[in-house]
């Protein structure tokens, strides 16, 4: 409760928190509003806004609704986002846990092989993975995962080396708890705050990973996405403006939305900063 | 000191050869085998031509052997050979990274001198519409898709103004040297540079704000202000002194970044950098090349992270050299 | 749908009327000044005896120089060759070679050269000749400087058809000879005898060629350097042509509705001549080693339930005419009196209907060509109409190395594909329909799995053949047969346009166009 009433004192946050759910509920109610299949021509190819009300936003070069592509296309944008973040959240929790816990021979071991993955610039290296096993839904969001979990990995360790000198943990570790337990009772949940911080971070930058790589022509070719419509749009950027910039937009309000709300949970859960924002 | 640099050496040298061993499978595991695919490229497809071609990159070996062979040459210095291209791979790389060093550094100096300032700025004037405006800004820049940045910029600043060349990275067959091809390199710099630093003055900005904020609220500068030491001598001397280190790491951290911001921005301002070797690889399957632009990569990289660590205790002589 | 397709069908004409505007007569030829080109995607080399891919070719072209070319009308003419003759049994050819030719270094170009190429460089390295060698030539001898014999096995009605610069480029027999051809250090520096010399090559940016003063012809060519520009994106490339950084587009440099608005601009002209030679054709290769599609009356459904005139104007912006058959309208032996199928999507949901098939239990794949934005949308356009159809439709993923390793091993199920004729039927039609073709690791075999001995006996018949008429009935009587089977879906003849300023005179005078050296290409100064 006390959290909500905080949140909802940072307008920041509460404008993103607004947005992103009616981007959500567009994504859930696209089906309905937009019950023909994005991908088919509806109307005459290369509409403008507006020109025609039943297409608010224009058709494209195959008279393709940009209105049903945005609607449609939110759904994979936010599960890209949203399943690649959980993936590598896992990932990197698990890393860094164990790494953080155990300290020694078993962190520096496992911080050898985080940097392996963190040397190689990110972007880089979602290319490569995504172009060797052939671009799809599971192969983009796969990839985009395994290059952002060493930053959850060492964010991760850093908490646990600290958390894990505190009484509390120590008191665990003498009354005989399971490692397991500690750390998923005792530690975890103390260091959850910068997890979910940086976790709504890697959402914002997924979904802009995400139409990097389709503006690349690594896209999901069977669906809708937001990347996709921009990247399809480039090569008319100057005849038909209006085909890269209403999914640019949707892109640049989601992740500002979602960076907004990040923001948000940040100075709720790290009280000693919200001095900064008086 | 000597025994600090000489146990970062050894350590950078274990996590460069993870790095290429782990890319080495990686790409073993593409599908996709390049001889077939070069000798589809040259309109041919009998096998035994295929064949021949396999023998040659060595394609025919064990994966154990191949690697040993690859690892073996990069000790010697010796990248490998690309197939399609017939030239060694270290020749085209050494071609190609100075542009990219060009591009990504002078798009991280921007990045930090334009986000250090406006950082400064916006936390000398906070809460004001100086402050809202800078902040808001970043917020977008940060959430822009770059290469969209980057078609608007060369159709607003190029096509319709005129103002600086849309691609390429000097004027072809002007033949200009010295200053003048410095000057008209540094011309057509202004565009990649700036849409490729865009995302991380944005950061920067964020970043410094913040942490000038947090050391304003710290004991030592409300002493100061209580002492009556001007506004503007505060900041200089007390404040950004100190909130600026935290930037410096976490841009030394991100430097390696840029190279992979350095794809989009390469393929569509034509710069000829190892960003867009790298996806030209990529596409015709040239292994020995994209393992070889990584494993170049990893150097820069490491390298960067290293130098920055000595500046680091350098300026705050305060951590001990583990 | 008509609506726009008429609006489409407008923009078409305008740009047919442009092409047949061009090669007015002109002026004094001055000599001098620099032509800007771009060369996409950027080549990896330019030994066109080791690499016959387009960009290769394109540069190449203006080093090495073939025995002959072939005009507009796919005649051969003189090159390397200046006069040839066949005998009446078609088993010996003598090329006569020009005199007083020497390579970029100052040796002699002779007949040794083209015995070279012909027996050595050429049957290791290039993928047609190799074939061409192994089944009809029996012996190639340098009569003397000037004089060179190939004695055949038996008769090839195509062989005069396969010795322009990329089918038969002639090495420098004193640099590679005895040497591995594909590591040899001289490939970074290239020699020919055409009429320009390889300057420099700036990896990533830019190929320098400059004028050979030595050049064989006297007084050729008129221009002093060319370049080629590296620019890798698209609507980059359109920006370099407007702004004058280069002054020649070739065709799939810049996509298709870029060219209508380009061709407006003033003192700009365009042309589709110069493609005469290969001219391609695209088509879509079902695999016939599925069950579906081993139904004829589901691939001519599929063939009918395809708008060939919408993909062509409002897809490819008119850059190509819809195909009529098996052969491109532009080609030797092409027969347009064979079974059609237009655009009705009633006669194939009733094709369908009469097959008993139900095709949602036959998912398929569909493989579109990874060249850019206008293919994608073609992949598109055809997946909604299948679908349409009563497909279960997925687009295949794939780049450009992905599309040929799922089609050098049959990995596909509809796949769009393309053909380069070369000419003459038997040199680059036939290879995709021969039973005994069907050869992994090619995207240009019989990678269908078509097999019909009738056809294959046609073929060869046609390609053995002493006279044309002969060779022509042969090549008509096949062509109804495949019009009749569907073994593929023959889309359209690829249109390439040219577009180019107009102080560039004399630039397109051959079937193979931009490949020809350009030694009589002159820039008003």
């Amino acid at each position: 409760m006390d959290f909500v009433k905080r949140f909802s004192k940072n307008y920041g946050a509460v404008v993103g928190a607004i947005i992103l759910g009616l981007i959500v509920l567009m994504a859930i109610a696209a089906p309905v509003l937009f019950p023909v299949d994005p991908w088919r021509t509806v109307a005459m190819p290369l509409l403008r806004p507006f020109e025609d009300a039943q297409y608010p936003l224009g058709t494209d070069m195959l008279g393709r609704d940009i209105a049903a592509g945005i609607a449609h296309g939110a759904k994979v944008s936010l599960l890209i986002g949203t399943v690649s973040t959980l993936v590598a959240v896992l990932i990197g929790v698990s890393v860094g846990a164990v790494a953080g816990f155990y300290g020694g021979i078993i962190d520096d071991l496992l911080m050898r092989f985080t940097e392996f993955f963190q040397i190689i610039p990110a972007f880089a290296m979602a290319v490569v993975l995504v172009a060797i096993f052939s671009p799809s839904i599971t192969s983009i969001t796969l990839a985009i995962a395994v290059v952002s979990w060493p930053g959850v990995a060492r964010l991760v360790r850093a908490e646990f080396l600290s958390l894990r000198e505190r009484e509390f943990v120590q008191a665990a570790v003498v009354v005989g708890q399971s490692v397991p337990r500690i750390i998923m009772t005792q530690i975890l949940p103390n260091a959850m705050s910068p997890i979910i911080v940086t976790a709504s971070l890697m959402v914002a930058t997924a979904i802009l990973t995400e139409s990097a790589l389709s503006f690349l022509g690594l896209g999901d070719r069977n669906v809708m996405s937001w990347g996709f419509m921009i990247g399809a749009a480039r090569t008319m950027l100057r005849e038909a403006w209006w085909m890269s910039f209403f999914p640019g937009f949707a892109i640049l309000l989601a992740v500002l939305a979602i960076n907004l709300i990040g923001e948000g949970i940040n100075d709720v859960m790290n009280p000693h900063l919200r001095g900064r924002k008086q | 000191m000597m025994s600090f640099t000489l146990q970062r050496v050894m350590k950078a040298f274990v996590v460069i050869l993870g790095v290429v061993i782990l890319n080495f499978f990686l790409i073993k595991m593409a599908p996709g085998d390049p001889a077939v695919i070069l000798a589809g490229e040259a309109g041919s497809g009998d096998p035994q031509f295929v064949e021949r071609l396999r023998a040659e990159f060595g394609l025919d070996q064990p994966v154990l052997v191949q690697l040993w062979n690859y690892v073996s040459g990069v000790l010697r210095g010796d990248l490998g050979f690309s197939y399609r291209n017939q030239v060694p791979v270290l020749d085209l790389i050494l071609d190609r990274l100075p542009a990219t060093l060009l591009l990504t550094g002078a798009a991280f100096v921007f990045s930090l001198v334009t986000g250090i300032l406006f950082g400064v700025l916006a936390a000398r004037n906070r809460g004001n519409v100086l402050d809202s405006i800078i902040t808001t800004l970043a917020l977008i820049f940060y959430a822009t898709p770059l290469f969209w940045i980057a078609l608007m910029a060369v159709l607003l600043f190029s096509l319709n103004l005129g103002w600086v060349p849309p691609f390429d990275m000097e004027t072809i067959g002007a033949g200009y040297t010295g200053w003048r091809r410095a000057l008209d390199i540094a011309h057509h710099m202004i565009l990649p540079v700036v849409t490729l630093g865009l995302f991380y003055t944005a950061i920067y900005t964020r970043l410094t704000r913040a942490s000038m904020l947090e050391v304003m609220g710290l004991d030592f500068v409300k002493t100061a202000r209580a002492k009556g030491v001007p506004k503007r001598r505060i900041i200089r001397r007390h404040v950004l002194r100190n909130a600026i280190l935290p930037v410096f790491t976490f841009a030394s951290m991100q430097a390696g970044q840029l190279v992979g911001g350095a794809i989009l921005t390469e393929t569509v301002f034509a710069w000829p950098g190892i960003g867009r070797l790298m996806f030209d690889a990529l596409m015709q399957r040239d292994y020995p090349v994209l393992l070889g632009v990584f494993l170049v990569t990893a150097i820069v990289v490491v390298a960067i992270n290293f130098i920055a660590d000595l500046l680091y205790r350098f300026v705050d002589p305060r951590i001990a050299i583990a | 749908m008509t609506r726009w397709a008429a609006l489409a069908l407008a923009g078409a004409a305008l740009l047919g009327g442009a092409a047949a505007a061009q090669s007015a007569p002109e002026g004094e030829p001055t000599p001098g000044g620099t032509l800007n080109m771009i060369v996409q995607p950027e080549p990896p080399m330019l030994i066109t005896g080791l690499n016959t891919q387009g960009p290769t070719l394109y540069v190449g072209g203006q080093i090495y120089e073939g025995l002959l070319t072939y005009g507009a009308d796919l005649a051969p003419l003189p090159q390397l060759a200046e006069s040839w003759e066949a005998a009446e049994d078609g088993l010996t050819y003598t090329f006569h070679l020009q005199e007083g030719v020497n390579w970029h270094d100052g040796q002699p170009f002779t007949a040794d050269d083209v015995v070279f190429a012909a027996e050595e460089f050429l049957v290791e390295t290039h993928p047609r000749w190799r074939l061409i060698h192994e089944a009809y030539v029996e012996d190639v001898v340098a009569q003397d400087d000037t004089t060179v014999v190939f004695q055949m096995k038996k008769p090839f009605s195509a062989f005069l058809y396969g010795f322009d610069m990329s089918s038969f480029p002639i090495m420098p027999a004193h640099i590679y000879q005895g040497t591995d051809y594909r590591t040899n250090p001289a490939n970074s520096t290239p020699v020919g005898t055409g009429p320009f010399k390889f300057d420099e090559w700036q990896r990533g940016s830019y190929i320098h060629l400059v004028r050979n003063e030595d050049y064989w012809k006297e007084g050729r060519p008129y221009i002093d350097d060319l370049y080629f520009r590296v620019i890798p994106d698209a609507a980059s490339r359109a920006i370099a042509f407007e702004q004058g950084t280069v002054d020649l587009l070739r065709g799939g440099d810049v996509e298709g509705f870029t060219i209508r608005g380009l061709s407006e601009m003033p003192g700009v002209e365009t042309t589709t001549a110069g493609w005469e030679y290969f001219s391609p054709q695209m088509f879509l290769q079902p695999n016939l080693r599925q069950e579906v599609f081993q139904n004829a009356d589901i691939r001519k459904a599929i063939y009918h339930a395809l708008d060939r005139d919408f993909i062509v104007n409002a897809i490819f912006f008119g850059q190509g005419t819809p195909s009529t058959g098996p052969f491109a309208a532009s080609m030797l032996f092409h027969d347009p009196n064979v079974t059609q199928y237009p655009f009705d999507m009633d006669a194939a949901k009733e094709l369908v209907a009469n097959s008993g098939v139900d095709l949602s239990q036959h998912p398929i794949r569909l493989l579109g060509l990874p060249y850019g934005a206008t293919w994608d949308r073609m992949t598109e356009y055809v997946k909604q109409q299948l679908e349409e159809l009563g497909f279960v439709v997925s687009i295949q993923p794939v780049d450009a190395g992905g599309w040929l390793q799922a089609m050098g091993n049959f990995d596909f199920d509809l796949a769009f594909s393309f053909l380069y004729q070369y000419g003459h039927p038997a040199q680059g039609v036939s290879r995709i329909y021969y039973s005994d073709n069907q050869v992994r690791g090619t995207h240009a075999g019989n990678n269908g799995g078509y097999e019909n001995p009738e056809v294959d006996a046609l073929f060869r018949k046609a390609a053995d053949a002493l006279t044309e008429d002969e060779a022509r009935a042969a090549y008509s009587q096949v062509q109804q047969i495949l019009a009749d089977e569907v073994p593929v879906l023959w889309m359209f003849d690829m249109l390439n346009t040219t577009i180019y300023r107009d102080k560039i005179h004399n630039l397109i005078r051959t079937g193979i166009g931009l490949n020809e050296p350009m030694d009589d290409v002159w820039i008003a100064q």
